[in-house]
């Protein structure tokens, strides 16, 4: 067989899977007779109103002197890492805003941290290709450093997301550059299981976010530059478990709704989404329509509020949208408010008891929404 | 044909030594005026700059009259009541007049004569740095004289005028934040507010402290007691002066309110003089346990209000740098105590400006005082003023003053030592410097013959001698008895510490930067091209160039084992390719005596040896290597594979099949080009004991980490002809750090997210290979895929305003590929016509001027496609620079061409338009 005829016939292979998943789509679209937020307002629901000053900016975490581009909350207390382009990551202390480790970093091109879910140790990764873990409680050396407890490599591309195995401190998931996720065991450093890459179904594109299924911690999902997310099972690393197309611009992140049966997706087209894990349809677009033909702004990064009633959202413009879920209207943007951040917001996170939103920015703050207002139950 | 091609062929001969010369003269000539000015404007940048302050200060004081004519808003009237009550009592007027006579503004010193304590000053009007220190002692006179609410009255007076000034010019418009602030304190019910006075709750604000009730009244006057800390710096004092005024402004403003309640919390009005507070290190206010986290936030400079972060702190205030108050320590816990200190004493804000201090009548610039801070010795407690300093004993002290300590010697920081730095008057002189009284009784005592006012050289050791004379007389410190003198007589002893100066050499070359320092200092290259592209080779090269252990010792056992795990890797393409040939062969073989079988019918003897085979023990090795190979586990079994099997590889090596298969070498596509370099080494590089070679680890593929991120930090080694040039240079040894970045290829395409991080490159080289034009790769031609890939970058938002110098690598091989294939092969450079000479001679190929070789024409003919992509995409020049990745005189030579490209980029705006246009005369006149 010569190579124009494999050529050959591996266009026509893709043309017959393109027409395919066209047909899919179609018939998924019939099929879908109605979105989230059309069937509550058929059901008379209303969309969560905001005062102006019922979420305020609480604290200003000032400290790092680069851009800062991820950032973790502790499942317990609250603490939150923060990996900045100074080369540092912070563990803040977000109840008195103090500092309590600074780490330099060998490599200063940090793209993701994540704490533990014992919050004994932080780890983080970047274009090195390498995620390093730090122990917290490991002494310093004599310069007050932290030295890296465990390396991670063995990623052929930059470590663009981590996250810790719910409940487990020696298992962490990680994105990357390479088109892969990766499993690790961090007592022995070793890749568990690679999701991706060379198998079949994997991302054809550098996964950007992954995150981990709250409820179910055999299930993660991860958003990548091939405008899909996919759904993997940690113990089945040949294939995807699923595919979701939709998207029509990379998917910068990915987050699971609180009850695990449904994650978040936020893009490069501007737009988040809403997929189910059960049914693999997309439930709801949320998208703010712009006035002219400007770009859409692309989001960098969202959150869901601990009942998922709330979804954050994070824009290249300094927007931090407040969408309801239920409705797709946003109800408040954080962007608007007073205090609020005066460069693009790149990470955000709830910390575990819902009750603070922290945002990062590329403005080298990091501030804490917390609700403000007199709670009325909704 | 005869005029026309005679022409071009002119233009065609002038075009490329243009531009090839170019950037070889602007260098050259920016590098003399340039630098100077750079350097002098380093320390300048990191203050506050006085200039932009002294315009604002003679408004203020004329206030002195109009702040009572100046009746407005209904807050600030009050506070001018205030203001102006206090202008009557003598007090206020002193603190006027003692700014004013700071500043030499006369028209107040009529009202100064007029005040008692003053005539002091007075008389001494114009004499210099002396006035000031009496200026001092007569205040300090005045404190000690008056009450504490005098002084009291002295602050708040001078405080609200300040408020007055900067209300008029808008600075300050913290009021709304202010205010919204107490909104949210307010609103904020929510648990985040009440875990916090949880928090507070714990230490009742009646708490009394003996010590802080002292404070209370006595820190209210940090305009006045600052100046007791100055005597004599005349620039310092104005300067910091003013940084006091404009940042104490900003709480004061509340001071009015707090009038009732002296000494209550400046944020809650609650408290009185005995609660527990904390001063923030730039303002002065004073903040209770219950607002401190709050006014404060999360202080990444330390104790600073957060509108005060970013000011340089409260001179007097530097002894607590870094020394915790117990209210922090119940508020946080040990470890944000911890950071909380490290920030305050090591962040850039904090830092001692330099030009504070003056050493030998010279201001310091910021590499001088770095030099001074980090020696084995320092002087401890550094303070804002004016010292002395001996290079050749290291003795230290105030000017006018006896020494105060002994510093590590020969540090050059400072101008000369003037004889009467010390203010001596014994006619004994010691390094040039005349003694004080005190030094020469303790000589006395020492045993040193003093007698006809000799003048002495000592050193750093103590032995000292005669001026205008060899032998050594002596050692001070010989005597046991001379420290014990020296202690009685306050005079400094030499520390233990003190090194010899070899070592403190070392020390100086191995010290880390400071952090606070490393920022701006560093100026950052990215190094980028596609892969093959020879990224790695330069890197390494650089490496190799400017660092003295270029790789640590992990680096180097990786590099090993690197290059003898290609080398079999190699080495098993070769079998595999053995094999192959082999049974081609063999096929060959059979096919032809089944012909001889199908003619004759007699059945041949088989005889399967060829001339690629091998016996039976190297056969079993390289079995076993295949195998391995193909399960992927080469590295696996790797360090004990060379002991085993290092004689088998002689032995492989001088078989006639492999080199028979490596004849044929050409045929394996697998085999990189790089291959038979390190496979005519094999033998040697496989034994145990291999120690690889620059040119081994330039070629060698792999050893710079080929999956993300290799990153440099070098400066240039000073060249014996530049220095000669200007000593400016020497200035920005530590400016003039260079971190070269080198990213992998991969993901660097469209939809790169990550090219964003790299915005504070002063500068991208990319790369491209010159031999790539006849390359191609699954995606097409690799030149025309190298332009691609230069395009996205160079449109990438990230690097609009980015500098670009384009290395045209591996010159070498193209020189020699050209001469086979024509450039033509890449679409891209299908207009190439060179047009040669016809009685070419290949030995001054090299001369471009004359004859330039076909290398050369075809390399500037790229250099200008690109130049013109580049121009027609950003509309601006781009540099290049030809280069053999492989040599280090070449490598080096782009990279100080890189530097010289920032250089002149920093000194553009001092030349004209059209000073610059003459030197950007670009190749752009050739033609085709």
């Amino acid at each position: 067989m010569s190579v124009t005829e494999l050529k050959e016939r591996h266009i026509a292979a893709t043309e017959t899977v393109n027409n395919l998943r066209e047909r899919l789509k179609q018939r998924r679209l019939s099929l879908l007779d109605t979105d989230i937020s059309g069937y509550a307002k058929s059901q008379g629901r209303t969309p969560v109103t905001f005062g102006p000053t019922d979420i305020l900016c609480c604290r200003t975490l000032q400290g790092h002197t680069g851009k800062v581009y991820s950032l973790d909350w502790t499942s317990e207390k609250n603490r939150i890492v923060s990996a900045s382009q100074d080369g540092r990551l912070i563990v803040w202390n977000a109840l008195t805003s103090q500092k309590t480790h600074a780490i330099k970093l060998p490599c200063a091109w940090v793209m993701t941290c994540a704490f533990s879910p014992t919050g004994q140790s932080v780890a983080c990764g970047g274009l090195d290709s390498v995620c390093s873990i730090f122990n917290l409680n490991s002494p310093t050396d004599r310069d007050g450093n932290l030295n890296v407890s465990r390396m991670l490599s063995g990623h052929k591309g930059y470590v663009s997301s981590c996250q810790y195995v719910p409940g487990e401190d020696t298992h962490l998931i990680t994105g990357s550059g390479d088109q892969t996720c990766v499993l690790w065991d961090i007592t022995t450093g070793l890749r568990t299981s690679v999701f991706g890459g060379e198998f079949q179904s994997g991302h054809t594109a550098d996964v950007l976010s992954i995150s981990i299924n709250g409820t179910n911690s055999k299930m993660f999902v991860s958003g990548s530059c091939d405008s899909t997310a996919r759904l993997w099972d940690t113990r089945v690393a040949s294939r995807a478990v699923r595919t979701f197309h939709g998207h029509e611009g990379d998917v910068n992140s990915v987050k699971f709704f609180p009850d695990g049966n449904r994650f978040g997706t936020g893009s490069d087209d501007g737009t988040c989404r809403l997929f189910d894990i059960r049914t693999g349809h997309q439930l709801q677009v949320y998208y703010q329509p712009r006035r002219d033909t400007e770009m859409a702004h692309v989001v960098t990064s969202i959150a869901f509020s601990i009942s998922g009633r709330l979804l954050f959202a994070g824009y290249t413009n300094g927007d931090c949208y407040v969408w309801d879920t239920l409705l797709a209207k946003v109800v408040l943007n954080l962007g608007s408010l007073q205090n609020s951040h005066e460069g693009r917001i790149s990470c955000l996170g709830l910390s575990a008891d819902g009750s603070a939103l922290c945002t990062g920015s590329w403005d080298t703050n990091l501030k804490i929404w917390a609700f403000g207002g007199i709670r009325k139950v909704i | 044909m005869s005029p026309a091609p005679e022409y071009s062929f002119a233009v065609e001969y002038d075009g490329p030594p243009i531009s090839y010369d170019l950037p070889r003269a602007l260098p050259i000539t920016v590098d003399n005026i340039p630098v100077a000015s750079v350097v002098s404007q380093v320390p300048l940048s990191d203050t506050l700059s006085l200039p932009v302050v002294q315009p604002l200060l003679p408004p203020h004081h004329h206030t002195v009259k109009e702040l009572k004519t100046l009746s407005s808003e209904s807050r600030v009237s009050k506070e001018l009541e205030l203001a102006s009550e206090r202008t009557v009592s003598p007090t206020s007027v002193i603190a006027f007049d003692h700014r004013a006579s700071q500043i030499n503004v006369c028209e107040l010193s009529g009202e100064l004569s007029s005040s008692g304590p003053f005539d002091l000053s007075n008389g001494n009007d114009g004499s210099g740095e002396c006035e000031f220190s009496d200026v001092c002692d007569s205040s300090r006179l005045l404190e000690e004289s008056s009450s504490s609410e005098l002084r009291g009255g002295v602050c708040r007076s001078t405080r609200s005028f300040n408020t007055m000034e900067f209300n008029a010019l808008g600075v300050s418009n913290d009021d709304e934040k202010e205010s919204f602030d107490f909104n949210e304190l307010n609103l904020n019910q929510q648990d985040w507010c009440s875990t916090e006075s949880v928090l507070s709750l714990e230490y009742p604000s009646t708490r009394v402290s003996s010590l802080k009730a002292e404070d209370c009244d006595g820190r209210r006057v940090p305009a006045v007691s600052f100046n007791v800390d100055y005597d004599d710096d005349d620039d310092g004092d104005l300067n910091e002066e003013f940084d006091v005024e404009e940042t104490v402004t900003r709480p004061v403003r509340r001071e009015p309110l707090t009038k009732g309640k002296k000494g209550s919390c400046y944020r809650c009005f609650k408290g009185n003089r005995f609660t527990d507070k904390e001063v923030c290190l730039v303002c002065d206010a004073k903040y209770c346990s219950n607002c401190v986290l709050r006014a404060m936030g999360s202080m990444p400079e330390g104790r600073k209000c957060v509108t005060c972060i970013g000011f340089p702190i409260e001179e007097s205030k530097r002894g607590n740098l870094g020394k915790c108050s117990r209210m922090l320590k119940r508020l946080l816990n040990q470890l944000e105590v911890r950071q909380i200190m490290k920030a305050e004493r090591f962040c850039e804000a904090n830092q001692l400006p330099p030009d504070y201090i003056s050493v030998n009548g010279k201001p310091l610039s910021y590499e001088e005082l770095i030099t001074l801070q980090n020696c084995t010795n320092p002087p401890k407690k550094l303070k804002p003023g004016n010292y002395w300093y001996d290079k050749v004993s290291g003795f230290w002290g105030k000017e006018g003053q006896k020494p105060s300590s002994i510093i590590s010697p020969h540090l050059n920081v400072g101008g000369p030592i003037q004889p009467d730095a010390s203010n001596g008057n014994t006619q004994v002189f010691v390094n040039g410097r005349e003694i004080t009284k005190v030094e020469l009784r303790m000589l006395q005592l020492a045993g040193v013959q003093c007698a006809g006012n000799p003048h002495f050289w000592v050193n750093e050791d103590g032995s000292y001698q005669e001026e205008g004379q060899k032998n050594t007389r002596g050692y001070i410190w010989g005597k046991a008895g001379t420290k014990l003198v020296c202690a009685f007589l306050s005079l400094p002893v030499p520390s233990k510490s003190s090194n010899s100066i070899g070592e403190q050499h070392s020390n100086m070359a191995s010290r880390s930067i400071p952090d606070y320092l490393e920022h701006g200092i560093v100026q950052k290259l990215l190094l980028v091209g596609c892969s093959g592209s020879g990224t790695s080779t330069i890197f390494k090269q650089a490496k190799i160039l400017y660092k003295s252990i270029p790789f640590s010792e992990d680096e180097h056992e990786n590099i090993i084992l690197t290059i003898q795990s290609n080398v079999y890797t190699y080495l098993g393409i070769l079998l595999e390719g053995r094999e192959r040939f082999e049974d081609e062969i063999l096929a060959d073989l059979k096919k032809s005596q089944s012909c001889v079988l199908d003619t004759t019918g007699t059945s041949p003897k088989p005889d399967d040896k060829t001339i690629y085979s091998i016996g039976p023990r190297l056969k079993a090795f390289s079995d076993w290597l295949l195998k391995t190979m193909a399960s992927g586990k080469l590295d696996a079994i790797f360090p004990a594979a060379t002991r085993e099997y290092a004689p088998l590889i002689e032995e492989l090596w001088n078989d006639a099949a492999i080199k028979a298969t490596y004849e044929r070498r050409s045929e394996l596509e697998m085999l990189p080009s790089v291959a038979s370099y390190f496979l005519e080494r094999a033998v040697k590089i496989l034994r145990t004991d291999y120690e690889p070679s620059d040119l081994d680890i330039l070629y060698a593929e792999g050893v710079t980490s080929s999956n993300g991120l290799a990153c440099v930090e070098f400066s240039f080694p000073q060249a014996a002809s530049e220095e000669t040039m200007d000593t400016t240079d020497q200035h920005d040894s530590l400016a003039s750090r260079y971190q070269l970045i080198r990213v992998h290829a991969r993901g660097l395409g469209e939809n790169c997210k990550w090219l964003e991080m790299f915005e504070d490159v002063e500068m991208v080289i990319f790369c491209v290979s010159l031999s790539d034009y006849d390359q191609f790769s699954v995606d097409g031609n690799k030149m025309i895929l190298s332009m691609k890939f230069f395009e996205t970058i160079v449109t990438h938002p990230t690097f609009e305003h980015m500098e670009f110098l384009l290395i045209l690598n591996k010159f070498d091989l193209f020189e020699e590929k050209i001469e086979q294939v024509p450039l033509t092969k890449c679409d891209w450079f299908s207009d190439f016509h060179p047009i040669t000479s016809r009685n070419r001679t290949n030995s001054n190929s090299n001369s471009i001027n004359n004859n330039p070789s076909l290398g050369h024409l075809a390399s500037h003919y790229i250099a200008v496609k690109f130049k013109r992509l580049y121009s027609s995409l950003t509309g601006r020049k781009l540099y290049v620079s030809v280069v053999k990745g492989l040599e280090p005189g070449s490598v080096d030579a782009s990279l100080k061409y890189a530097k010289e490209i920032l250089k002149w980029n920093e000194e553009k705006p001092n030349f004209n338009s059209s000073e610059y246009s003459m030197y950007s005369t670009e190749a752009s006149s050739f033609s085709h």
